[in-house]
């Protein structure tokens, strides 16, 4: 449909998405939508995770805005919700923790004073789900790292050559964390 | 202009006025000399100067004209020509403007042209099949071809000789429309299928008798058959000749219409569809607003906004049950949306319990929400037919199990790049 185009969530894993710094938009328009540029060139606005939550906290001063940690196989994301997110930060409120999530949400970043770029995902939509979508959905991030880990490699795209430039990178640095996330589910058998 | 001062005279001597050709060309030589008037222009005025100086009334005059100019429908080749024609009604069509009167196309022993008669003109109806003298009519240039139009001083008179028409008789019915495969069909042009009602939609206005998908071996396509055309209406998964429906093509996508010479025909047999099925699998990352319990229209089944239908105004909706859906394949995104009876088997809520949910919460979004709940965040794999940026979904099965092969496989694959390193 012209003028109207939904940006697909993209499937990262917690480590790569943690290692992400390169940031872009459109400067000449402010309602542009902010780009999290990954090493392994995934172009990310919106991303979708499915992992363990074992955090939670209102770390609201007069209005609760909630802070979680969703952990994968490779690390953990840490998710928000606030009054802007109200079905995501009333899931938060009420759930007991652990619990298996999927979280639907946009990336933002944060820079610290020494410099650090710390990321992080304003959440859409948290909903509980079972161990096998958590599962599915580390066997399809998997697949789609490996995707675009090749893709880095022959430098195929825009995306592909731009992540090889700034974070110049050993890709099998992230072969090796899919490997390792797959292998966490051979033992689950 | 020594010929156009002739027949000017000669049509004053028809009515008996003898006026001397001196003084008609001296007239026109000022005119058309001195003033530059174009000669058709100078050859009225001066009609009308001596039309005025022997107070003969104009209509008169004009009406006398015994024997008018007779001109064939080949020879109209000028915009803004006026013309006299013996014609006949080859064809009426369907008026298409309330300030069209009759609209359709004239045949003589050269050709056809089409004729508009326009309300103003307030002329009497002609009937298809009949021949007249057409007098005073104009030609106009639409779209690159000439037709006729009727105005106030215009006039019909009907012929007791029928006219004859060239190449035989040019009659529409004696046309049918060559029958094709719906895989071959592109814009712009009639034909005759056979195939097999895929799907009938809910319909979405009042103008629309039915439209839907029609499927044959070589494909579907989506069809509409307008209340205008009063056809019979076909049910699904049954199989019809359609004989003369228009081809068109919108958004780059082809589709049939029916019109009133198109016609419907139901035949014995199961005619086999070629499913242009389309898959895709993805995760269900939201579910937009209109779903879960909502209101139709009871006249067109539209779904009803704050009670509205946006054609019938504030009526008594009926309940339904749906889900316009987002699916996200990591790479790509696709809206589905989800009929009631696939709702309920996917979320467990029938209708009468999503009824009672919605009073018992004074509100109608638990449903949606509930639904939420249930299966944002979860694998699907949807099957349907594609229409606009919507699957129409027609199964929806949810992932029950790891894909072990392609673990297994793009484990091992991994571990052998592994080895050679």
């Amino acid at each position: 449909m012209p003028g109207f185009f939904r940006e697909p969530a993209r499937r990262v894993f917690a480590k790569e998405l943690k290692d992400s710094n390169l940031t872009s938009k459109d400067e000449n328009d402010q309602y542009a939508p902010q780009y999290l540029l990954t090493p392994t060139g995934a172009n990310v606005n919106r991303i979708f995770i499915v992992g363990t939550l074992i955090e939670k906290e209102d770390i609201g001063s007069d209005s609760e805005y909630w802070r979680g940690r969703v952990s994968d196989p490779t690390g953990s994301f840490l998710i928000y919700a606030g009054q802007y997110q109200p079905e995501a930060a009333q899931f938060l409120a009420e759930c007991e923790i652990p619990a298996f999530v999927a979280v639907i949400g946009k990336t933002s970043t944060y820079t610290t004073d020494d410099g650090n770029v710390l990321t992080s995902i304003r959440s859409e939509s948290i909903q509980q789900v079972d161990e096998l979508t958590r599962n599915l959905w580390v066997l399809d991030t998997a697949k789609q790292t490996l995707e675009r880990i090749r893709a880095v490699e022959a430098q195929e795209d825009p995306n592909s050559k731009l992540a090889k430039e700034h974070y110049s990178i050993d890709t099998e640095i992230y072969r090796e964390m899919v490997k390792k996330s797959l292998e966490t589910l051979k033992d689950n058998t | 202009m020594k010929q156009t001062a002739e027949s000017i005279r000669e049509r004053f001597m028809k009515i008996g006025i003898d006026v001397p050709v001196e003084d008609i060309e001296s007239r026109l030589d000022e005119l058309i000399k001195k003033f530059k008037v174009p000669s058709n222009e100078a050859q009225r005025s001066v009609t009308n100067y001596f039309l005025k100086k022997y107070s003969i009334p104009k209509n008169e005059f004009y009406v006398r004209q015994a024997e008018p100019q007779l001109t064939k429908i080949v020879d109209i080749v000028e915009n803004g020509q006026w013309a006299n024609l013996n014609a006949k009604v080859v064809q009426l069509w369907e008026n298409t403007h309330e300030s069209i009167s009759q609209v359709g196309l004239l045949g003589d022993e050269t050709g056809i042209i089409k004729f508009t008669i326009w309300k103003n003109a307030e002329l009497p109806l002609l009937e298809q099949g009949e021949s007249y003298l057409l007098r005073s009519v104009v030609v106009g240039e639409y779209n690159g071809r000439f037709q006729v139009q009727f105005n106030k001083n215009s006039s019909a008179e009907k012929l007791t000789e029928p006219v004859i028409m060239g190449g035989g008789d040019f009659t529409p019915v004696a046309r049918e429309a060559e029958l094709r495969n719906i895989a071959d069909l592109s814009g712009n042009q009639w034909a005759t299928i056979r195939g097999k009602v895929v799907q009938l939609w809910e319909n979405s206005h009042e103008s629309i008798e039915q439209a839907g998908l029609i499927g044959d071996e070589t494909g579907v396509i989506k069809f509409t058959n307008w209340a205008s055309s009063e056809l019979p209406v076909m049910e699904e998964g049954k199989s019809y000749m359609l004989k003369n429906v228009v081809v068109s093509e919108w958004n780059g996508k082809a589709q049939v219409q029916l019109n009133r010479s198109s016609s419907i025909e139901e035949l014995d047999e199961d005619i086999e569809v070629r499913t242009s099925m389309f898959t895709y699998f993805g995760a269900m990352v939201d579910i937009q607003t209109g779903s879960g319990l909502i209101k139709r229209c009871p006249e067109c089944k539209r779904a009803l906004v704050k009670g509205a239908c946006a054609e019938h105004g504030k009526v008594k909706g009926e309940y339904d049950l749906r889900i316009k859906a987002v699916l996200d394949a990591g790479t790509s995104t696709q809206d589905a949306l989800i009929n009631r009876e696939l709702t309920e088997e996917l979320s467990g809520i029938s209708l009468d319990s999503a009824i009672a949910m919605a009073a018992d919460a004074l509100d109608p979004g638990v449903v949606q929400d509930k639904l939420k709940h249930e299966l944002v965040g979860r694998y699907y794999t949807v099957t349907g037919h594609k229409l606009d940026r919507y699957i129409l979904v027609e199964s929806i099965i949810p992932s029950t199990s790891l894909d072990r092969e392609l673990l297994d496989q793009m484990l091992s694959e991994h571990l052998a790049e592994q080895e050679v390193e």
